[in-house]
């Protein structure tokens, strides 16, 4: 047990140390480190609250609050999902430090069970943030009294810690099969992983719509939604044992910590075996000299980051599910406009240009392509430092790439949604223009808070791509602008229809000047002293 | 070809690395750079290759001044480090042509040297497959094979001769006698005295960050042996 802690303890100061900063000796980024985990940790309880309280002010009346446990618990396990089963691939099977651990006289079980652990906590995390808030609505909100008594706050606490169980089992199986997937094609390696983990994104994101639907139909007909989610039977047996049912609780407590014990030992048997198999790759020696073809610089360092992008299935899930959200909204918005205008005519007055804008710039918010760019570098960064490329040249490329994606996607929704919700031409425009001017500040931003917090000694690109402070900055932080760009056009509404278009746009005109000139003028010091 | 002026690099803490540095290193002649582990050998190789910053004096490379000019000085060196990682999402060939590229190596020139060295070391089979799949040898080969195609006028190399087999180390040895017969200049560390005294034209000897010692070989070592020279001036001896 006390290999297990030690092990246990290694893998989560790596996770705090890359996503929080703890334990940097520069006290400003570890300050800065835990401010933003603090302000992601308020935004996804604020979040959760919100869903919860709406949910419950439709429930409550007809005493259905389980539902309440239901969605959360639903969500809790999906958001778990989409951000710990890529992780797990990286964290349990491909940590640069196995070959260390595993000479070293500890049981490939406990070692496994360490990794798993810290993937655990994670969803921990996640589980606390969505149940916690669900548990206070319905304390508030409930008609009973049933959130009043301490009993009802244990059994919460007992499903909060089961249900990262389930989450992690199936995040670690997913893992170990891509992880399969890529060793047995040694060729096609990458592809296989692309094609499993977008098969994992349809199902994820199916099961999303149709948790939409649902909630569609809560308000008519509460009961014969329960009814209809008997498939999700641990789910109901959680939110039944939240609300007093205990035998329902200690059967979703065992639900889920069976498949987490037995993936736990089964995976801990052939762990050596397992990481020996996903690891073992080895040279052809048939390759035949032919003539080479010549390019330019810009064009080498633009193929190499194509290269990265396409060649780390992490990065590119994690960089580019924001891009293909917004491509997919678009002409999503595009194909169904009839329908859309129906669903728009009940929102009588309600502003459409702004509500795309806003859209759009969440998508924007999710892509981290220039973000995680340096940390990525990591130990090849003196591959870049001993060419004979500028500084400030490298940024822009490195900045430029983002943009070279991100412009394209932003267009083609941009145009699209402007001819879905009919916005007249003026709207159109500064509806791309906003949109336009929110990405490259974003791009800039991120290789900014990228060369500020960079992860360079990273086990794993996992954990640069999920876990780092740079990547969680460069979400968080334009959304938070979004957030402003939106309180903007409120205020200048109440002056004049152009003055609410003309304040965000300048908001955001400025905040794209004033990082680029940062970046123009600091940056290449900042990568100097890295 | 090399010129470091009193260069001193002085880490954040205050630990001086290495204190008022003077070499010179002229064209054609291979210079070897000893000491023990953390005498500053590494420090001043990144900071010749331009790989790292440096707080005081003046490095020039072939009339380039690496602070001044940096992406000229750069443009005439090749740098290896010790352990060189190269990026595994690459196969072999690719990371050459984007050496090459990066370089601006004519396509005719690149196919012949790729092609040359390859064969030398034995790597053009497996220059398809992709760097994760190497050895740590074969990426030392690999590392090597960048650095000579690029035909720099100074090549830096940092503990060239772990992780090469026999053969491999003799086949370069041989690369960097003809490299400097065409008026380059090779400047490296190593812990290898024997091969240091056996290659080198000139060597330097650093303790604690400061030169101890430094000339042509022979006057160095006179009637004694480099490993005697250097246990003494480390004061092992």
């Amino acid at each position: 047990m006390k290999k297990f802690f030690a092990l246990l303890k290694v893998s989560v100061k790596s996770m705090l140390l890359s996503s929080s900063g703890m334990g940097r000796k520069n006290r400003k980024k570890a300050a800065t480190g835990i401010g933003a985990i603090l302000l992601i940790a308020g935004l996804g309880l604020y979040l959760s609250g919100l869903y919860s309280s709406m949910l419950m002010q439709v429930l409550a009346p007809v005493h259905m609050e389980v539902l309440v446990f239901i969605f959360m618990g639903m969500a809790a396990l999906v958001g778990g999902m989409i951000f710990t089963a890529f992780a797990a691939k990286g964290v349990v099977f491909g940590g640069k430090d196995n070959d260390l651990l595993l000479s070293m006289p500890v049981s490939s079980t406990a070692l496994m069970a360490s990794r798993v652990t810290a993937i655990y906590l994670e969803n921990l995390l996640f589980s606390l943030f969505i149940l916690a808030p669900a548990g206070a609505v319905c304390a508030f909100m409930t008609q009973g009294d049933v959130g009043h008594s301490l009993m009802f706050w244990v059994r919460l606490l007992v499903a909060v810690l089961a249900l990262p169980l389930l989450d992690t089992a199936l995040s670690v199986l997913m893992g170990a099969l891509v992880a399969f997937v890529s060793a047995k094609l040694a060729k096609g390696g990458v592809i296989g992983q692309n094609i499993v983990m977008a098969l994992y994104m349809v199902l994820v994101f199916w099961f999303a719509f149709n948790l939409n639907g649902m909630l569609e139909g809560l308000a008519a007909d509460a009961m014969g939604v329960k009814e209809s989610l008997s498939w999700a039977a641990p789910m109901l047996w959680m939110a039944d044992g939240i609300m007093g049912d205990w035998t329902a609780l200690l059967l979703f407590a065992l639900c889920c910590a069976i498949p987490f014990a037995l993936m736990v030992f089964g995976l801990g048997k052939v762990y050596r075996k397992a990481v020996t198999a996903f690891a073992a790759r080895s040279a052809r020696n048939d390759y035949k000299l032919s003539a080479q073809s010549a390019a330019g610089q810009k064009k080498a360092l633009l193929r190499m980051e194509l290269r990265r992008l396409f060649g780390i299935p992490m990065y590119f899930w994690n960089s580019c599910i924001g891009l293909m959200m917004l491509v997919a909204m678009g002409v999503a918005a595009l194909v169904m406009r009839s329908d859309l205008r129906m669903y728009l005519g009940m929102l009588e007055g309600f502003p459409l240009m702004p509500l795309a804008a806003l859209m759009m710039g969440f998508c924007l918010s999710m892509t981290a392509i220039a973000a995680p760019s340096i940390s990525l570098e990591g130990k090849y960064l003196w591959i870049l430092r001993e060419a004979p490329v500028g500084e400030r040249e490298l940024l822009g490329l490195k900045t430029g790439f983002e943009l070279l994606f991100s412009i394209p996607c932003t267009v083609i929704a941009g145009v699209c949604l402007t001819i879905a919700l009919e916005l007249p031409p003026l709207e159109g425009a500064a509806l791309l223009a906003a949109v336009l001017l929110f990405d490259l500040a974003h791009a800039v931003f991120g290789m900014l808070v990228g060369l500020a917090f960079p992860k360079l000694d990273a086990v794993n690109e996992t954990v640069v791509v999920k876990q780092s402070m740079a990547v969680m900055l460069g979400m968080f932080v334009p959304m938070a602008v979004l957030g402003l760009c939106a309180l903007l056009y409120w205020v200048g509404g109440m002056a004049s229809p152009a003055l609410a278009m003309a304040l965000p746009l300048a908001l955001l005109a400025v905040l794209a000047a004033v990082c680029t000139l940062i970046l123009v003028k600091k940056g290449p010091a900042m990568l100097r002293a890295l | 070809m090399l010129r470091i002026e009193h260069y001193s690099k002085t880490y954040p803490g205050g630990k001086k690395a290495v204190d008022d540095l003077t070499l010179h290193v002229r064209p054609g002649e291979i210079y070897g750079f000893i000491g023990h582990n953390g005498a500053g050998k590494t420090t001043t190789l990144r900071a010749v290759a331009g790989v790292m910053d440096f707080t005081e004096g003046t490095i020039t490379i072939d009339g380039h001044d690496v602070k001044k000019d940096p992406v000229g000085a750069k443009r005439v060196t090749a740098f290896l480090p010790d352990n060189p990682d190269l990026y595994e999402f690459m196969k072999g060939i690719d990371y050459l042509n984007f050496i090459a590229d990066l370089y601006d190596i004519p396509a005719d020139q690149r196919t012949a040297d790729i092609g040359k060295f390859g064969d030398a070391f034995e790597l053009t089979g497996n220059l398809g497959s992709p760097i994760g799949s190497y050895s740590h040898g074969m990426r030392q080969k690999l590392a090597l094979i960048s650095a000579f195609i690029r035909r720099p006028r100074l090549l830096i190399l940092d503990e060239p001769f772990v992780g090469l087999d026999p053969s491999a180390s003799h086949i370069m040895k041989g690369y960097l006698a003809d490299l400097c017969r065409g008026g380059s200049a090779v400047f490296f560390s190593t812990h290898v005295l024997e091969v240091a005294e056996k290659l080198c034209h000139q060597i330097a000897i650093i303790k604690d960050g400061r030169l101890v010692k430094c000339g042509p070989t022979d006057e160095l070592v006179g009637d004694s042996s480099l490993e005697d020279v250097f246990l003494e001036l480390e004061g092992d001896k």
